[in-house]
């Protein structure tokens, strides 16, 4: 038995295939639960969370710019 | 996700975070241990009755035994509260506890009413000659407090509040503006979420705010907490004596009158009256309220008759306040709001979720984007509550054209002899139609009501949690055995028996490795 430090993310499956695509270029993903988790590096939240956040931003209309 | 930072800060944080000479100090004090005791969830109460008068350590086993198997979670709770605020004690072992000798003994000498006679504050055994009773109290601190939020919003009332508490004010974020004249400040945003709040809540964060600006002036923290608790824990409607208080004490005293926490006649008086404000500081029903809730109370928009009777009447003489605004918002369906207001309050609540352009002196005009409303659902306010609040401050107009519109519908029905209900639902059935249950009154344009939801619901796509993952167990025996035990002090997050894998909290991650290495 092993325990590892990490952040799970629970996302539903349009959002991890996202996820998956990121990590082809650069890797951040330890483990791949299910289709509605991953577990990833602790330390990589952040810049994960504004890379998906830029990548879902693309398909919204803002209007008050 | 709070709103702000501010009332975080609520009591019981402020003493975890003390360092622990500064708790000790504090357990000095029997009023103080009571309070604390007090504030403590019942887990942690029942915890410290059990261990008070045992004079050796006590086993982890035998306060698990007493407790039913599945509140596994309340202990684990219980014990890192009492664990913060250095209550108990783990041996080397971390197989026992044992409460903190000093709060052991002052606690102990509380409940036997063993205590040094002034640890409750001095009761004065001569007369007033100038006896005040409580309604007379309730009025004074009801008056008082009432002032600072009325100023706070702005309300002209002739009466500024104190030095004191302006600079207060402007020390807690509450209010900022230049120079020292009142007439300057302005209400900050923090400044709303406070007035929000209720009013327990807010009287601590006045309370913490002022211990801060003691600290600055060299006054002794522990003394002025230990008033604080003191004051908790004193009769309302009896008067006690400022002698047996300390300097740091009777210099607090002026100021604590201005908030309205006590009543002394004049500055040398020998006597002070503790208001209601005072006495249910650490009472058990003064719950803390979250920023959702306070939009909540916002919404029962109930114009109480202020009989000073409560505490609360204060409380809902602000919320009065909000009421008589009502009725003033137009929504469009293309998202765009007109307000016919020119209460402070009301702006400030509405700027909450929409994106303010244009003001007039007596409306303002905006509108909702997803970001005006993601901004408020970052800041713990929901859907619902946007929506409802919208409802309830919803122009008459717009009720007389939903009125008709509904009408139509029914009428088309009738006529037709069909049934076209079902459209999209409404969070909230509205008005006395009692004849077509089917349809509903839909005050506010369903597209709108609609797109707030969806906005929500955008949101919680993506949730992360920190922690650990647990894998490459040995067997199923040792992957249940483990995941049992995280699932019954509720630190499991997820878990899958089939690829034994599970993931825990990061608080969890200790109590597991301990409990597999325990076996």
């Amino acid at each position: 038995m092993k325990a590892i430090k990490g952040v799970l993310f629970t996302c539903d499956a349009a959002v991890k295939q996202i996820l998956l695509s990121m990590n082809e270029k650069n890797s951040f993903i330890i483990e791949d639960l299910d289709d509605y988790h991953v577990v990833i590096k602790a330390d990589e939240e952040w810049r994960i969370r504004t890379e998906l956040e830029n990548e879902l931003e693309k398909n919204t209309y803002n209007l008050e710019a | 996700m709070s709103s702000s930072t501010l009332f975080k800060a609520t009591v019981n944080e402020h003493l975890e975070n003390l360092p622990k000479p500064i708790q000790s100090k504090l357990y000095e004090a029997p009023a103080t241990c009571l309070s604390i005791y007090r504030l403590l969830p019942p887990m942690a109460k029942f915890f410290i009755m059990s261990m008070l008068f045992h004079d050796k350590p006590v086993a982890y086993k035998d306060l698990e035994r007493i407790c039913k198997p599945h509140t596994k979670k309340l202990q684990f709770e219980a014990f890192n509260r009492l664990k913060a605020l250095h209550l108990i004690d783990e041996d080397q072992g971390r197989s026992h506890l044992k409460l903190h000798p000093i709060f052991k003994q002052n606690f102990r000498d509380c409940l036997t009413g063993s205590q040094a006679s002034n640890a409750f504050g001095n009761l004065c055994t001569t007369a007033d000659k100038h006896q005040v009773d409580v309604k007379f109290l309730d009025q004074f601190a009801s008056q008082k407090w009432e002032t600072i939020l009325h100023f706070m919003v702005g309300t002209e009332l002739g009466v500024d509040p104190s030095k004191s508490v302006l600079s207060l004010l402007k020390l807690g974020g509450l209010m900022e503006g230049p120079g020292t004249s009142p007439r300057n400040l302005k209400i900050t945003n923090e400044g709303f979420q406070f007035l929000l709040q209720d009013v327990n809540a807010q009287i601590w964060t006045f309370l913490l705010q002022y211990l801060n600006l003691t600290q600055d002036l060299n006054m002794d923290p522990v003394d002025v907490l230990n008033f604080i608790f003191i004051l908790g824990s004193l009769e309302l409607g009896k008067s006690y004596t400022v002698s047996s208080l300390s300097a740091t004490q009777v210099s607090m005293l002026a100021d604590l009158k201005d908030y309205g926490l006590i009543y002394q006649r004049s500055d040398s008086s020998s006597r002070f009256y503790p208001t209601r404000l005072a006495t249910t500081l650490t009472s058990e029903s003064a719950a803390l309220r979250s920023p959702s809730a306070a939009m909540e109370h916002a919404l029962q928009s109930t114009t109480t008759a202020e009989d000073g009777d409560d505490a609360s009447a204060i409380q809902n003489s602000v919320s009065a306040g909000i009421a008589s605004a009502q009725g003033t918002v137009i929504i469009e369906t293309n998202f765009k709001i007109y307000a016919y207001t020119n209460s402070p309050l009301e702006i400030a609540v509405l700027n909450l979720f929409v994106n303010l352009k244009i003001r007039f002196s007596n409306m303002v005009c905006g509108q909702i984007t997803r970001e005006s409303i993601r901004h408020a659902l970052l800041n713990g306010i929901t859907a619902d509550q946007i929506i409802r609040f919208l409802e309830t401050h919803a122009h008459p107009q717009m009720r007389l054209l939903a009125k008709e519109k509904l009408d139509k519908k029914i009428e088309f029905d009738t006529s037709h002899n069909i049934n076209t209900a079902g459209g999209a639902p409404q969070s909230q059935v509205y008005g006395e139609n009692g004849t077509v249950a089917q349809h509903k009154l839909e005050v506010l344009p369903p597209t709108v009501v609609d797109q707030i939801k969806l906005w929500q619901l955008e949101l919680d796509r993506i949730q992360t949690f920190e922690g650990y993952l647990f894998k490459d167990f040995q067997n199923q025996q040792e992957y249940d055995y483990l995941s049992n035990y995280a699932q019954e002090i509720g630190v499991l997050i997820w878990g899958d028996k089939v690829k034994k894998k599970f993931f825990v909290t990061p608080e969890g991650m200790d109590q597991v490795a301990i409990f597999a290495n325990r076996k």
